[in-house]
């Protein structure tokens, strides 16, 4: 912003300051790159993020490691949190569009209601309603399925879905619709016609962050899923480093298997997460 | 005003209709089991009679009292006498269908005396008596479709009302609202029956109700505001029905199961009890970690010390940032979101290898430079340090990017102008910046609060409460007595609710705050 540089001494400090800062914003990455490349259960003691003997016997280990029917652990848990991911943006995204639509277009006697609401219910944590869920999900014989856990994500991905299109829908221009409707075209086929095709960016968007929020879900898949053929891989994970035995080579090659695609998407939306988390509030 | 009238009747006859209609279930369901139990119990009282059992029995026998098994000393045996006289050992290789049950409820009947009991789920009723020659045990299956509701008295009824209602909207006047209440009271006359007088009452409240609502006019008022948003309710019911279900409803039984306490399975209503149990500390002192407000104190502690580095870290890295002269500023704001960008439960994994007192790298690191090891989980500080480093690390990205994105939208020229007026860098700061940060960063604040306040993976993952149960916060906790001890689900429900309680007190003071702010 200051178009007048300051002395070379003190920028000097700055980048000096900055550089160390990011050296220890990536370190812990670096240890768990280098345990997942260096045999052996636990971590190395030294402090050299560059491991002194390469191996790839964890991501060996990790892809080969089959249950007693023969199953191959990681990419069943992987398939599973795909589906589950999937299944549950699937689920987000078509019964929160409509709606999102409805709170951006019309007028009518409940909306801030109805908008304060998804807003509440997308800020308030899972965690309050794991509880009742758990009952719930005991009573109807969902616990340790797929559908179950599909379900309970539902419940944060569509008041995030409905908040964030309702956010795109508001960015869209008003014109098409305008004239739509004096060609005569019912709100509906607007909707179908117009508004949806207009709004695949936004939708696409959503989707992947509703996407990554289940794949990165840890407390309710493991609280839900106590039976091992339908874990997820947070599950995986966690129980790799459990508090009798931990293998922290196995669970480094995982959560570098497991992160990428994440960390991927991740930097590919960033700049479209900031608008949406914080422009909602700034509009309430 | 002459052709509404059936808007209110609609809402004040699905009113009764659903009042009627859990009335009517929760009696049925009474009745019936009542009737089931009666005849499981009958059924035992024939066998120790020596007569055969009725219908509907599965299994029915006049069991001997147990004695050691001459091959196994640790087994106790019992034997039945079957219909012909002959005797057969319950279980082992001979074993019918329901041994097992006939043996436990034989069991069960030495040590408590005569029972009878409908097993929900497994429909079926198991009945014990005392006989001559040990106990008589009888299984019975409820036959199955109990009473249907008659739907044509509550259609008559329906009809009639609506008579009743249209008669009174004709007349006009004080004539409607009485007419309402007339018609929908008629549904009074089922739930009398099936329920008695209460809920009849209850029926008739309603109807007062929604016809004093129609004589204020609410009514007529509501129904053109439906209207006129017809579309707009459309297009919101698939989501409204959806949210209902997987939201509303486990709410409901959320706040529900708060007041009812679970002991194996078995809920009681326990009124206010987990509520004072949690508010009173239950008799522990404050600074037990299991005392209510002791955990309070530290998810307080804990959301104010993250949130200030938090925000400190990343508002100061924003400002470096965005300075033009930095080379590589792009890459070092790539490179510093990183922590964002890793899901937080595999973060908080990390930082507890890290923090791990052999092999951790928080250690490696001290020894490196000639300090002693920490036993990191061991003291109540160090435990909640390393938590605070973990959040820290992973939490600082976002306030630096909410930041960013603040002062880029600053006007360049604003400075440029401030510069020409003599204002000092201080000066600038002050009255430029600060202002044009603060709209982009309460609301990043709030939200970042209210994450902090409930971040669960990072407390259960990385101290798991250590040392016993001092780091816990509020949601770890609720989670534990859930699910770590001893499945007090009720306890844990009402711990839910107060901590909702918590944050919406919060949001209300935080935006009552916000709007006087605005003024």
């Amino acid at each position: 912003m200051n178009r007048r540089a300051p002395k070379p001494l003190s920028q000097g400090m700055v980048y000096l300051g900055i550089s160390m800062l990011t050296v220890v914003v990536l370190y812990p990455v670096m240890v768990i790159l280098k345990k997942a490349f260096e045999p052996g259960r636990n971590f190395a003691t030294s402090v050299s993020p560059v491991p002194t003997e390469f191996s790839l016997e964890h991501f060996e280990n990790l892809l080969t490691s089959s249950n007693s029917s023969g199953d191959l652990l990681f990419l069943r848990y992987a398939w599973n949190s795909t589906l589950v991911a999937l299944a549950t943006t699937v689920v987000g995204l078509f019964l929160a569009c409509t709606a999102a639509y409805a709170l951006s277009r019309f007028r009518f006697a409940g909306r801030r209601f109805g908008i304060a609401t998804f807003l509440a219910v997308q800020m308030f944590p899972g965690t309050l309603l794991l509880m009742p869920l758990y009952v719930i999900l005991h009573k109807l014989g969902l616990l340790n399925s797929l559908l179950g856990l599909v379900l309970v994500y539902a419940t944060t991905a569509i008041p995030f879905c409905v908040w964030t299109l309702k956010g795109y829908f508001d960015s869209l221009p008003k014109e098409l619709e305008e004239a739509a409707r004096l060609d005569g075209a019912s709100s509906f086929k607007i909707f179908y016609m117009i508004m949806l095709p207009l709004a695949k960016p936004g939708l696409a968007v959503t989707g992947l962050f509703s996407f990554m929020t289940a794949w990165n879900e840890f407390i309710l898949a493991s609280t839900f899923l106590t039976d091992d053929s339908a874990y997820t891989l947070p599950v995986l994970l966690k129980s790799s480093v459990g508090q009798y035995s931990a293998d922290w080579g196995l669970f480094a090659a995982g959560a570098i298997l497991t992160s990428l695609p994440v960390m991927a998407l991740f930097y590919f939306l960033q700049r479209y997460l900031v608008g949406g988390l914080t422009a909602g509030s700034v509009k309430g | 005003m002459r052709r509404d009238w059936w808007h209110a009747y609609v809402l004040a006859a699905l009113v009764s209709v659903i009042v009627a209609t859990g009335t009517f279930v929760g009696y049925r369901n009474a009745a019936f089991e009542h009737r089931e139990l009666a005849r499981a119990k009958h059924a035992a009282s024939s066998v120790a009679e020596g007569l055969l059992p009725m219908d509907n029995v599965v299994a029915a026998y006049l069991v001997s009292p147990a004695v050691q098994s001459r091959e196994y000393e640790f087994l106790r045996e019992r034997s039945v006498t079957e219909a012909d006289g002959s005797q057969r050992r319950l279980g082992g290789t001979g074993a019918r269908a329901f041994d097992k049950r006939i043996y436990d409820a034989a069991n069960t009947f030495d040590k408590s005396g005569a029972f009878v009991e409908l097993v929900i789920d497994s429909d079926y009723v198991i009945a014990a008596q005392p006989a001559k020659g040990g106990v008589a045990v009888a299984i019975t299956t409820p036959p199955k479709g109990p009473e249907r509701f008659p739907w044509l008295v509550v259609l008559g009824l329906l009809v009639m009302g609506s008579l009743v209602c249209a008669a009174g909207t004709l007349v006009g006047g004080g004539a409607r609202p009485l007419g309402l209440a007339l018609g929908a009271s008629g549904l009074a006359v089922p739930t009398f029956i099936w329920s008695g007088l209460a809920m009849a009452l209850v029926v008739i409240g309603c109807s007062m109700l929604i016809a004093w609502a129609d004589l204020r006019g609410s009514l007529r008022r509501a129904g053109r505001e439906f209207r006129k948003g017809g579309i707009a309710y459309a297009f919101l019911t698939p989501t409204a029905a959806a949210m209902l279900v997987l939201v509303g409803i486990p709410f409901v039984v959320g706040l529900g199961l708060g007041f009812y306490n679970n002991n194996h399975g078995e809920w009681t209503f326990v009124g206010l009890d987990n509520f004072i149990q949690i508010l009173s500390g239950d008799g522990r002192s404050l600074s037990d970690p299991l005392n209510f407000w002791f955990t309070l104190g530290v998810t307080v502690a804990w959301t104010a010390v993250n949130v200030v580095l938090h925000v400190s870290i990343g508002v100061g890295l924003a400002l470096v940032l965005r300075q033009r002269w930095l080379k590589g500023r792009h890459g070092f704001r790539m490179l510093l979101i990183l922590p964002w960008a890793i899901p937080n439960y595999i973060t908080a994994l990390i930082w507890k290898g890290m923090f791990q007192f052999e092999y951790g790298a928080i250690n490696s690191v001290l020894s490196t430079v000639g300090l002693d090891k920490v036993n990191w989980f061991s003291e109540w500080s160090t435990s909640f340090a390393s938590n605070v480093a973990t959040n820290t690390w992973l939490g600082f990205p976002f306030m630096m990017v909410v930041a960013l994105g603040a002062l880029e939208n600053i006007p360049g020229d604003m400075y440029e102008a401030a510069e020409v007026d003599g204002a000092s860098p201080w000066q600038r700061f002050h009255h430029i910046t600060i202002p044009h940060l603060m709209p982009a960063m309460l609301p990043a604040l709030a939200l970042g609060a209210i994450w902090t306040f409930n971040m669960f993976n990072v407390i259960y993952l990385v101290s798991d409460g250590r040392p016993g149960g001092g780091t816990d916060i509020l949601v770890t906790e609720a989670y534990r007595w859930a699910f770590e001890r001893g499945e007090r689900y009720g306890l844990a429900a009402a711990y839910a609710t107060i901590i909702f309680l918590i944050l919406i007190l919060w949001t209300v003071i935080g935006s009552r705050l916000a709007k006087k702010d605005e003024e």
